[in-house]
């Protein structure tokens, strides 16, 4: 009650309009699914009452449909019946070969029980399915925003503190190496170059696993690990799809662009530390990384950690997003049975286009909610700092 | 501690000052020695699959980059004219709609496509594997172009910040000029480029789960085969898939290691273009950042 | 006079930004440091208090690279005993902490002082005015530029207290009094003579403000001795520093004032009624500078009208309703025959004012330009009649730059101009145009005595045609030899007092 005054305060008339909007969206896409779903309903209605009357020429004794003769014969019977009426005829023997078809292939049929859309079980089960995927999104969401700061501003630090890359260093000792009499580089060169270029591969590998699509990742480990366990899941959703390592990204990208601006000058001429070096007096000691947000006491990089990270808020909700579609596409890909995303596709599959619209608006309430959430922190953190 | 650069004005100076330019040549390189490797190795049907599972996977990317280009282009300037027009009504449908679709997770609304392009496939609709792809691309432009629309609109927003505008429409300039040409054309077309550069990248990503998606099965009357090849789609076959899960027999027998890449090498291929320019991409992009100043 | 010279290099991927081989900087004195802006004064200075990234850009310092220099006694010493006030006050302070935070941090926190500082820089505030503006934080918009500037000269002249003891500390202020009018320009002079008088401090004073010059002359002539005027000039494409006499600015200043200026009865183009209302705010206009009576605001052919304010007053939204940038809630303007008020649209801006009968040259050359252009394409897409081609565009740039432009130049693009130049071709974008009305705001930013001179004489021949000019400037003392008095204005926010005239005509 208390937050909801909170809102309504005419200093919050910005986040007020932004929930309104988010509001509104829910409700819009709230209609546009609840009358697809309604239009599925009365489709299925319909073709049920179309399918007991084409049912009524199946059941009809010695007719094999699947036999020539016997489909001439009825249709010569149809003939005498509805004599000229050749276009209705041709209809119901292709109504009844589709029917035939659907008694193959369709769920319905096969497992004998009558699937009839939305249940109430069939909501129950996806309840409890929707809340298990909440709960590996929540869990994921949260390690990879700790995790992508830290990333970032080890990154950053190693930036200040000019250190080349690997493969740079080897290129760039090959290339200044200066050959012996007869006309070889120094022993020395090649193993440090060699070093230095496994050094490179070992990062590169590592990179390359950052940015492997889950289902790579998973399909190379199945018979070794169980893809299908919860905490599996969380890795995947940590490590794979370029999720954490393009959110690492975006914030080193915040810390770049803070670290240019003049208020940084600014704390320099008052003597704030201004060295990058791990642990030195006026450096950054290691342990920092455990605790960014208090570890940057007396040093130009707080304001600029700061800085970022308030600019980092809103953007985390295009991570959070693209963190979703990561995970549909872990559960997806990797048909692990009885997971909200898996079931989408099920039921895609067998045409049960009313229950894959309600996971689909679940999965749009589950990114709508993650705006809504980010949205409140922003403001709270702009009013914080007078905006 | 190596602090040093590269010295002199030799070729590696050169690639390492352009910053973007050096992950393009390993890009390439590495592209080209596994083609060299699969033509040695990978029996012939396979390896003709691969190459044109490629070609497939770069023409749908280049042209959802096309695509996202022109529908960024009009909706984020559409969106700028309307902001400052005299009815905000337009403003506010447009704005409300992107609204919706940018909490639609990407890879739902490719679903979403691929679900009507079945359809589509399904009653003889579309028939050509070129429509196809064009069809693909059109629909993962529209799950991701508005990235392009923010870019745009960023950039118009961040020079009506300044007198830049207001300065050129008192002379009497034409706004459609300065957004299009000032801004746009003359100031923004390393941000636009750079973001093109992702988009790319998230294109081969969306477009290589979904096919991996959608080897489970969208329908019954439309499988694998019915879709153009692509990356995704030769990924998800059986027999890649039987190579990427030998890469389990690592763990256990380290030895396997030279086999993998001669009796497994399809799946390990698709797996390796995929992830490689995957990871090549984004270095490009970053490189494209830091040379260009844009952060 | 004790002076250490410098050689400095700076270029930037390959491109020289600054070279010098000369710069020299006088111990314990003040040295005023004058010439077009964008020359490189900022740069050489930063590259001297070792505040210039190296990962940003390439530095020589008496052919030793920057590192060296950086590690050098004398670098360390200008760092820890010294300060360097920027020129955009905006984003040199830190959006994320209180000024009360910043004005007590590294090491400001060990300096006294502060009190006498603050309010010798807010004359006039109360001490809970000045606590209430620590409590911010900053924003683009709050506190005033001005007051920004005050918080950061605040800064410098605690360190400076603190470092009084000091043989040697240099101090840099660059553009300090950009944001300030004349009365809080003069309050900062004076701590800053207050602050060097007793002491041995290096001082630097970046400035276009050539009214400086007068102000020295006129209140301290016992510290004139330790003030130095020099200018940094680019001769035949080489960068040097020059001593600049007072006195050909002061002679240039003398003459001009003794011209008899009276004000031309001509016809009126623009009138504009004086209560006007924007962002919540009432403003007026009068000819006192009191500002109890009110009149419009009256732009005539062929005479410049000067509207004057202290800073932070509105001058710049004044002008920008005017040209139907901005909406205000209360307006009129009469222009010819048309009327304009809150309720007109903007198109009518644009159909009929903008680049017809009125144009405006903005104080930022920098945002105004863009700087991704090459010059000739500055002209492009404006409604001249005729074509616009490379001749007819030398022919017009030759009026405001010392030669007929090469081609070569022609094709540079804006960004790689100084910022004199930018500033100058600028006012030609505006000055090109055949409108009835053109508005300067700040016409001389950024100009060197040579150019700003050239920029008067322009001014001079357009009124001659018979535009009106309508000015904003801090140039004061430049301005006042332009304009007649009766053609002076003031404009306030609305005391309640003051008789408001009778708008019931509209």
């Amino acid at each position: 009650m208390s937050a909801l005054s909170g809102i309504l305060r005419k200093e919050n008339s910005g986040l007020r309009t932004r929930l309104l909007v988010h509001g509104a969206g829910i409700i819009l896409m709230a209609a546009v699914f609840w009358v697809f779903i309604s239009a599925v309903e009365v489709l299925r209605i319909e073709s049920r009452e179309s399918d007991k009357e084409i049912q009524k020429y199946l059941n009809l004794n010695k007719i094999d449909f699947g036999d020539p003769l016997d489909r001439t014969l009825f249709r010569e019977a149809l003939d005498i019946f509805y004599n000229g009426q050749t276009q209705r005829n041709d209809s119901v023997l292709t109504a009844i070969d589709n029917l035939r078809q659907r008694q193959f292939s369709d769920p319905d049929y096969k497992t004998g029980e009558k699937q009839s859309g939305l249940t109430w079980n069939m909501v129950k089960r996806l309840s409890g399915m929707f809340l298990q995927f909440i709960a590996v999104y929540g869990i994921v969401l949260i390690i990879i925003y700790l995790l992508a700061q830290r990333i970032a501003v080890y990154r950053f630090i190693k930036m200040k503190q000019h250190r080349e890359s690997y493969l740079t260093q080897a290129l760039d000792l090959i290339n200044n190496a200066r050959a012996n009499q007869l006309g070889l580089i120094s022993w020395s060169v090649v193993r440090k170059s060699v070093f230095l270029f496994m050094k490179a591969l070992v990062k590169g590998m590592l990179l390359m696993l950052l940015f492997s699509p889950a289902y790579v990742i998973a399909y190379a480990v199945k018979t070794t690990i169980d893809t299908s366990s919860i905490l599996f899941m969380i890795l995947l959703g940590i490590i794979s799809n370029g999720v954490l390592i393009h959110t690492a990204n975006k914030f080193f990208t915040f810390l770049v662009a803070e670290s240019r601006k003049g208020y940084v000058q600014t704390a320099v001429v008052k003597n704030l530390h201004a060295s990058y070096e791990w642990n030195a007096p006026e450096g950054i000691p290691l342990r920092t990384l455990l605790n960014i947000k208090h570890g940057f006491r007396s040093h130009v990089f707080q304001p600029i950690f700061f800085n970022a990270r308030f600019q980092f808020i809103p953007a985390l909700k295009e991570h959070a997003s693209f963190l979703v579609t990561g995970l549909i596409i872990i559960e997806m890909a990797l048909n692990i049975q009885g997971h909200f995303c898996y079931e989408l596709l099920q039921q895609i599959l067998y045409k049960q286009y009313d229950i894959a619209a309600v996971i689909i608006f679940c999965i749009f309430l589950t990114v709508k909610a993650t705006e809504i959430a980010i949205d409140i922190w922003e403001h709270k953190e702009k009013r914080k700092y007078g905006y | 501690m190596a602090t040093k650069t590269f010295t002199g004005n030799s070729w590696l100076s050169i690639l390492a000052s352009k910053k973007d330019l050096p992950w393009l040549t390993i890009w390439i390189a590495g592209l080209g020695v596994l083609w060299i490797w699969d033509a040695l190795f990978l029996n012939a049907p396979a390896f003709a699959r691969l190459q044109i599972a490629f070609l497939n996977s770069l023409f749908t990317g280049v042209m959802v980059v096309l695509f996202s280009l022109v529908l960024g282009w009009f909706v984020g300037v559409s969106l700028h004219m309307l902001e400052h027009s005299k009815s905000k009504v337009g403003f506010a449908v447009i704005s409300f709609v992107t609204d919706i679709l940018r909490s639609i997770p990407q890879i739902i609304t490719v679903l979403i496509g691929y679900v009507v392009l079945t359809i589509l496939l399904h009653n003889g609709i579309i028939r050509s594997s070129f429509v196809q792809m064009l069809w693909i691309a059109g629909i993962i432009a529209i799950a991701v172009f508005l990235e392009v629309a923010d870019t745009i609109r960023q950039r118009i927003d961040y020079f009506r910040t300044l007198d830049f505008v207001d300065a050129m429409l008192c002379c009497g300039i034409k706004e459609r000029r300065i957004i299009n040409v000032e801004i746009l054309w003359k100031n923004s077309r390393s941000h636009m480029l750079h973001k093109l550069i992702a988009i790319f990248g998230i294109s081969i990503f969306l477009q290589c789960s979904i096919d991996f998606i959608i080897s489970v099965g969208l329908s019954t009357d439309v499988s694998l085969i019915n879709f153009p090849m692509t990356l995704g789609n030769l990924l998800a076959n059986v027999d890649s898939k039987q190579d990427i899960l030998a890469l389990s027999n690592l763990f256990t027998e380290p030895g396997y290691l030279p086999v993998i890449f001669v009796r497994h090498l399809q799946g390990l291929s698709v797996a390796f273009c995929i992830v490689f320019s995957l990871l090549c991409i984004y270095m490009i992009a970053n490189g494209f950042v830091r040379r260009h100043k844009l952060a | 006079m004790n002076e250490r010279k410098y050689n400095i290099r700076i270029s930037s991927e390959g491109r020289e930004l600054v070279a010098i081989d000369d710069f020299r900087l006088a111990k314990s004195a003040i040295t005023v440091l004058l010439g077009e802006s964008g020359i490189g004064k900022s740069l050489i200075l930063l590259a001297i208090a070792g505040l210039i990234d190296p990962d940003e850009l390439d530095v020589q310092i008496d052919g030793k690279p920057y590192a060296a220099y950086l590690r050098s006694q004398e670098a360390i010493d200008i760092r820890r005993n010294g300060f360097f006030v920027f020129q955009e006050p905006s984003s040199h302070l830190n959006p994320l902490a209180t000024l009360r935070a910043q004005l007590r941090e590294g090491s400001l926190a060990k300096t006294h002082d502060e009190e006498r500082i603050l309010r010798k820089l807010w004359q006039n505030s109360t001490s809970s005015d000045i606590e209430s503006i620590l409590d911010v934080y900053p924003k683009p918009y709050r506190p005033s530029g001005g007051e920004k500037q005050r918080i950061l000269a605040a800064m410098a002249f605690k360190k400076m207290a603190a470092s009084a003891e000091l043989e040697d500390s240099t101090f840099i202020f660059d553009e300090p009094t950009g944001n300030l009018d004349n009365r809080l320009r003069n309050e900062f002079l004076d701590l800053l003579i207050e602050n060097f008088r007793d002491r041995t401090a290096t001082i630097v004073l970046i400035t276009h403000d050539y009214s400086i010059i007068s102000r020295f002359a006129s209140t301290y002539p016992a510290v004139s001795m330790r003030i130095l005027y020099r200018e940094l000039m680019l001769e035949r494409g080489k960068l040097h520093l020059r001593d600049f006499l007072p006195g050909e600015y002061l002679s240039w200043l003398e003459k001009r004032n003794a011209a008899v200026r009276t004000a031309k009865k001509t016809e009126t183009i623009l009138r504009l009624h004086p209560d006007i209302e924007i962002f919540g705010r009432t403003l007026s206009i009068s000819r006192d500078k009191e500002g109890c009576n009110l009149e419009p605001l009256v732009i005539r052919k062929g005479a410049v009208t000067y509207l004057k304010a202290p800073s932070g007053t509105g001058k710049t939204t004044i002008v920008k309703l005017m040209m139907g940038l901005i909406k205000p809630e209360k307006m009129l303007m009469e222009l010819g025959s048309a009327v304009y008020t809150e309720k007109t649209n903007r198109n009518a801006w644009a159909r009929g004012v903008w680049g017809k009968q009125m144009t405006m040259v903005f104080q930022h050359a920098d945002e105004s330009l863009n700087q991704n252009s090459k010059v000739k394409d500055v002209f492009s897409g404006l409604p001249i009649a005729g074509p616009m081609n490379e001749r007819t565009i030398a022919n017009s740039i030759s009026e405001l730059f010392e030669e007929e432009p090469s081609r070569d130049f022609l094709n540079t693009k804006v960004k790689y101009l100084s910022g004199g130049q930018k500033q100058r071709l600028n006012l030609l974008r505006s000055l090109i145009l055949h409108t009835d009305i053109l508005i300067l705001d700040e016409p001389l930013n950024g100009l060197d005595f040579a150019s700003a001179a050239k920029v008067i004489t322009k001014i001079e021949m357009k009124l001659q045609s018979g535009i009106g000019v309508l000015v904003i400037s801090h140039n004061e003392e430049i301005f006042d030899t332009l304009v007649a008095a009766d053609d002076i204005y003031y404009l306030h926010s609305w005391s309640p007092n003051c008789t408001m005239p009778d708008t019931s005509k509209r």
